[in-house]
């Protein structure tokens, strides 16, 4: 509440005080003026010769950033010195005198020379003009021979990244490019400035902080013409830490090279860590096309094609699973205890619901199949069955139980979720009722429901190892030339997907039969001496299209895509794979031989070729 | 009791408050061109500096008329929720930063001044104000009417202390004192705790030196002060120190300070804008704010004096000595006469939240000026 005294009180109580106050500002104003007086009028010449002569400036001193390992220390990004010749327009003598000079050693045509000096002229007088990047090492000794005692030029080092394994890893490294104008408010908070790079994508992208370090600063004192004289103080720079990655490169080189197809992707990890050993991506680019920066041309090339090599389709690329998902729905049924393992169902080649016909891939049908064999040859019509069986809630309740659905959490930049559909979600989606057709299509795979290969690698992880999501990582270790480890990669488990353990290990048993059986679907991959567990998956891209003819007339982008699910965890060190021939035909044929070489060479055993056919 | 004493009085006194007005558009003015000056070695990101500032400043001149339409008491109303919001803030800004900074170790805080602790200040004030109001009169030698109000600005100020954010801790501390003192004290126990405070000052020094590393307390030290001397070596001193004296009588010209353009002052646009000031408008240019920051002081007291009630008068003071403390600890560590803590200048630095802040704080002061004979 206020107060209301009486004005008259009030001011007789504050007067002197407002008084003082008075006083004790207008003393202040006049301190400050006798101080501005001493700086500015009497000591004034002097400070005006100290400013002409400045020459003691500060200067960035820029960090250099960590590199990108493989998990053997192999490099995949490092930084290297790039030299650029600059000009100090405010400073320079005779423009004129240095035409001649720079275009022989730059070998800059003569007009080009001059157009760039008027150019510099628009820029802050006192402010570097970049005239040459990416000078050899021989233009920087003749330059600086030549240039040595002339004002207003300067040689600039600049670090530029080199990726020596080019296309290798591309998607994972990522790129780096110069801070946008919208990253640029919030990217100025953190010390960057127009014309600083930052990582775009991939791991540059994502351990952006880690890898850049810390700027330093550094006092240069410099004399009239411009040489530096010496430093005074100096801030070192932080150098950026290194970051391990769980990669090997030796496999991830030759994956990416015996997957002689168009598209596609293969991710292979460790399943008793979740440490990823390859992510290959198809089609690729080069990384050193990014550094120091890419032209237009170029990016345009990469951006219009219409395979999209820029995408990584490890962890955005959405298929459909098909008969790889087969394993999600046997291991339900026999949880749940639907079925028993040697119910038999008839596959007669196709089954009618609700005036449909649904196909299996074998026309002639399997005829009464348990479900050992039903994995093995990977009959649609026992799915379908067990469809029918499960409905499909559950059988969304197991596919998200797989980690299906919602992101790995790997870490890369824009990994998509995929998706589980369900009635309730179709409802939503749609506004539009569940067809009993479509749990059928559901079972083995297909419909709605889609997947990224990541998601399907642990998946065939979590069976391998009998049970356990975990989560995948890309990075085994952080490490800081200052500080040591500054993070080291312990394994996540997401979660023990809760089904029966014989459940699994009879879906684990069946898929071991896929290869080592005759009539198994993935027999390309059999090597004798390791025992591999698999699943194919022939994914189809046109919907309730059931072709008959050949598969090179096929058009490409009509084709099936080829889906291979493959673990070894009878050794010390084990393997779950998935590989994923976009538009490749079929599972066993395409994809499996990809997934037994890599096999053999992560085993270090020959690859003697298909053995059956 | 109504909420929002939305009194139906446009003010009874019949003048409109034109000097504070004045002097605050002409102060962001010139505060405008210094900026735009700061910026521009910048380059494309320079731009967005003077873009942001016209931004908030257009908010400011609105805002301000605005808020004009309520009465001044609707503050006394609103003292204690405003200052536990601000608190709140406060609180909720050093968890978040302290989230970030802890997660990603090497992540900078960089210049971030958090907003809550621009508008504490104006808290601050207003709780004072409300609970000093009864002092006139009762001539007080408790040293708890001393510790009391002393508590209220202490804890916003150590949260903003927290931070880090030496300089607006400060200066939320010397308000308050310096409202207390005013409001009425008895003149020993103004002694005693001055002379307390004081001593607190050794205490705090010895404690450092013996407790921490001398690694710790420099870390200690630029952890507070994060942007400045970061070669600490006198280096940006030094830098001010020309840019002013080389200034001269006239100063070198709008954009043409080679001090600034050189980029000799790595951090200029914000606290050591008046060094900018000082090298391309020269002593005259110098003077002239001065005056017109003396101006607004002066005209503060004249509209503290006569005030309607005590309240209004503690608002006018709290408000005045706020911009008092900002300019002359800003512009003394420019000159070199202080070290360096991170005051902004009033109306001219780079700086939306303290810009708006500003502009508020003006807002009140007219209010309490247009409103002295309501009664």
């Amino acid at each position: 509440m206020s107060d209301f005294l009486r004005k008259e009180y009030s001011a007789e109580y504050f007067g002197p005080r407002i008084r003082v106050a008075v006083i004790i500002f207008i003393a202040g104003a006049a301190i400050f003026l006798a101080r501005l007086w001493q700086l500015q009028l009497i000591e004034g010449e002097s400070y005006i010769e100290m400013a002409k002569n400045n020459r003691v400036r500060m200067v960035r001193l820029p960090a250099s950033r960590g590199r990108i390992l493989d998990c053997n220390g192999r490099t995949l990004a490092e930084d290297n010195p790039s030299f650029t010749f600059s000009i100090v327009p405010g400073e320079i003598e005779n423009p004129r005198d240095m035409l001649e000079p720079c275009s022989a050693i730059l070998g800059i045509p003569q007009e080009k020379m001059r157009g760039l000096i008027e150019r510099s002229k628009t820029v802050p007088r006192f402010m570097n003009y970049p005239i040459k990047k990416n000078m050899t090492l021989e233009e920087v000794s003749l330059m600086k021979s030549r240039f040595m005692s002339s004002k207003g030029v300067l040689l600039e080092v600049k670090p530029l990244r080199l990726y020596p394994g080019g296309e290798t890893l591309c998607h994972v490294i990522g790129t780096m490019g110069e801070v946008s104008a919208q990253e640029l408010p919030r990217a100025a908070k953190l010390g960057y400035r127009t014309g600083d790079l930052l990582g775009k994508s991939g791991i540059e992208k994502e351990y952006e902080t880690y890898l850049r370090g810390e700027e330093g600063w550094e006092e240069v004192e410099i004399d009239a013409k411009g040489r530096q004289l010496g430093h005074r103080s100096r801030k070192a720079p932080r150098a950026g830490a290194d970051i391990e990655l769980t990669i090997d490169y030796d496999l991830q080189k030759y994956s990416e090279e015996i997957f002689i197809h168009r598209a596609g992707s293969i991710v292979a990890v460790d399943p008793d860590s979740g440490r990823i050993l390859a992510m290959v991506s198809k089609p690729g680019y080069d990384l050193n096309l990014f550094s120091p920066s890419i032209t237009d041309r170029q990016w345009k090339r990469l951006r219009n094609d219409p395979l999209h090599p820029l995408e990584n389709r490890s962890v955005r690329g959405l298929y459909s699973p098909a008969s790889a998902f087969k394993i999600i729905t046997a291991t339900a049924a026999l949880h749940e205890k639907l079925i028993r393992p040697d119910q038999k169902f008839n596959c007669a080649g196709k089954l009618e619901l609700a005036g449909q016909a649904f196909r299996c891939w074998n026309h002639n049908g399997h005829g009464p199949i348990a479900f050992r064999r039903a994995i093995v040859e990977s009959c649609d019509i026992y799915f379908y069955e067990l469809g029918r069986l499960l409905g499909a809630d559950k059988i969304a309740h197991y596919a998200a139980l797989f980690g299906l659905g919602k992101p790995t959490g790997l870490g890369l930049p824009h990994e998509l979720p995929g998706l589980i559909p369900s009635p309730a979600w179709k409802g939503r989606t749609y506004g539009d009722s569940w067809k009993d057709g479509e749990t059928l299509n559901f079972a083995i795979g297909q419909g709605y429901l889609v997947a990224t290969p990541i998601q399907l690698a642990m998946m065939t992880a979590a069976v391998a190892n009998r049970g356990k999501l975990f989560k995948p990582s890309i990075v085994r270790r952080i490490r800081s030339r200052d500080e040591g480890i500054v993070f080291d990669h312990e394994p996540v488990v997401r979660w023990t997907i809760p089904v029966d353990s014989n459940a699994l290990d009879m879906v684990r048993s069946a898929m071991t039969a896929v290869v080592s059986t005759s009539r198994g679907t993935g027999r390309r991959a059999l090597i004798p001496g390791i025992k591999i567990a698999a699943k194919t998956g022939t994914s189809q891209v046109i919907r309730d299209k059931q072709l008959m003819i050949e598969s090179e007339q096929i058009p490409y982008h009509e084709r099936t895509h080829a889906i291979f699910v493959a673990y070894v965890d009878d050794k010390p060190k084990k393997i779950a794979l998935v590989v994923m021939v976009e538009h490749g035909g079929a599972g066993g044929i395409s994809a499996a031989p990809i997934a037994r070489k890599i096999i053999a060479r992560y085993y270090s055993m020959p690859d003697r070729g298909e053995s059956q056919e | 009791m109504d909420f929002i004493p939305l009194k139906s009085n446009l003010p009874h006194s019949g003048k409109f408050e034109w000097p504070i007005i004045m002097i605050s558009m002409i102060l962001s003015g010139i505060g405008l061109c210094l900026v735009y000056s700061a910026t521009v070695p910048f380059g494309e990101a320079g731009r967005l500096y003077v873009m942001r500032q016209i931004t908030w400043c257009s908010l400011g001149l609105v805002l301000a008329p605005v808020l004009l339409i309520f009465d001044y008491e609707l503050l006394d109303h609103w003292a204690l929720r405003l200052y536990i919001i601000i608190i709140v803030a406060l609180i909720l800004v050093w968890a978040t930063g302290r989230v970030t900074y802890g997660s990603k170790r090497w992540m900078q805080m960089g210049l971030m001044r958090f907003q809550p602790s621009e508008f504490a200040k104006l808290a601050v004030i207003i709780i004072l104000a409300k609970y000093l109001q009864t002092t006139p009169g009762n001539a007080s030698t408790q040293l708890m009417d001393v510790l009391r109000p002393l508590a209220l600005a202490i804890l916003p100020a150590f949260l903003v202390l927290l931070q880090p954010d030496l300089g607006t801790a400060c200066v939320i501390t010397l308000i308050s004192f310096s409202m207390i003192v005013f409001a009425g004290v008895g003149k020993r126990l103004l002694l005693w705790t001055g002379i307390g405070l004081l001593a607190l000052i050794p205490i705090a020094m010895f404690l450092s030196d013996h407790l921490l590393m001398s690694y710790q307390r420099r870390r200690l030290f630029s952890f507070l002060n994060p942007s400045y001397d970061p070669l600490g070596s006198g280096y940006h001193l030094l830098q001010s120190q020309i840019a002013i004296g080389s200034g001269g009588l006239l100063g070198k010209g709008f954009l043409q300070g080679t001090q600034n353009q050189l980029m000799f002052l790595p951090v200029k646009h914000t606290d050591f804008i008046f060094a900018i000031l000082a090298e391309e408008w020269g002593f005259v240019g110098c003077a002239v704010v001065l005056f017109l920051f003396l101006g607004l002081f002066l005209r503060g007291m004249t509209i503290a004096g006569k005030a309607r009630d005590n309240f209004g008068t503690l608002l006018a003071f709290g408000c005045t000595v706020s911009f008092f403390w900002h300019v002359t600890i800003n512009v003394a560590m420019v000159m070199g006469l202080l070290p360096v803590v991170g005051v902004p200048l009033s109306f001219l630095s780079y700086g939306g939240s303290a810009l708006l802040a500003s502009f508020l704080a003006v807002s009140i002061l007219a209010n309490v000026a247009m409103r002295r004979s309501a009664y």
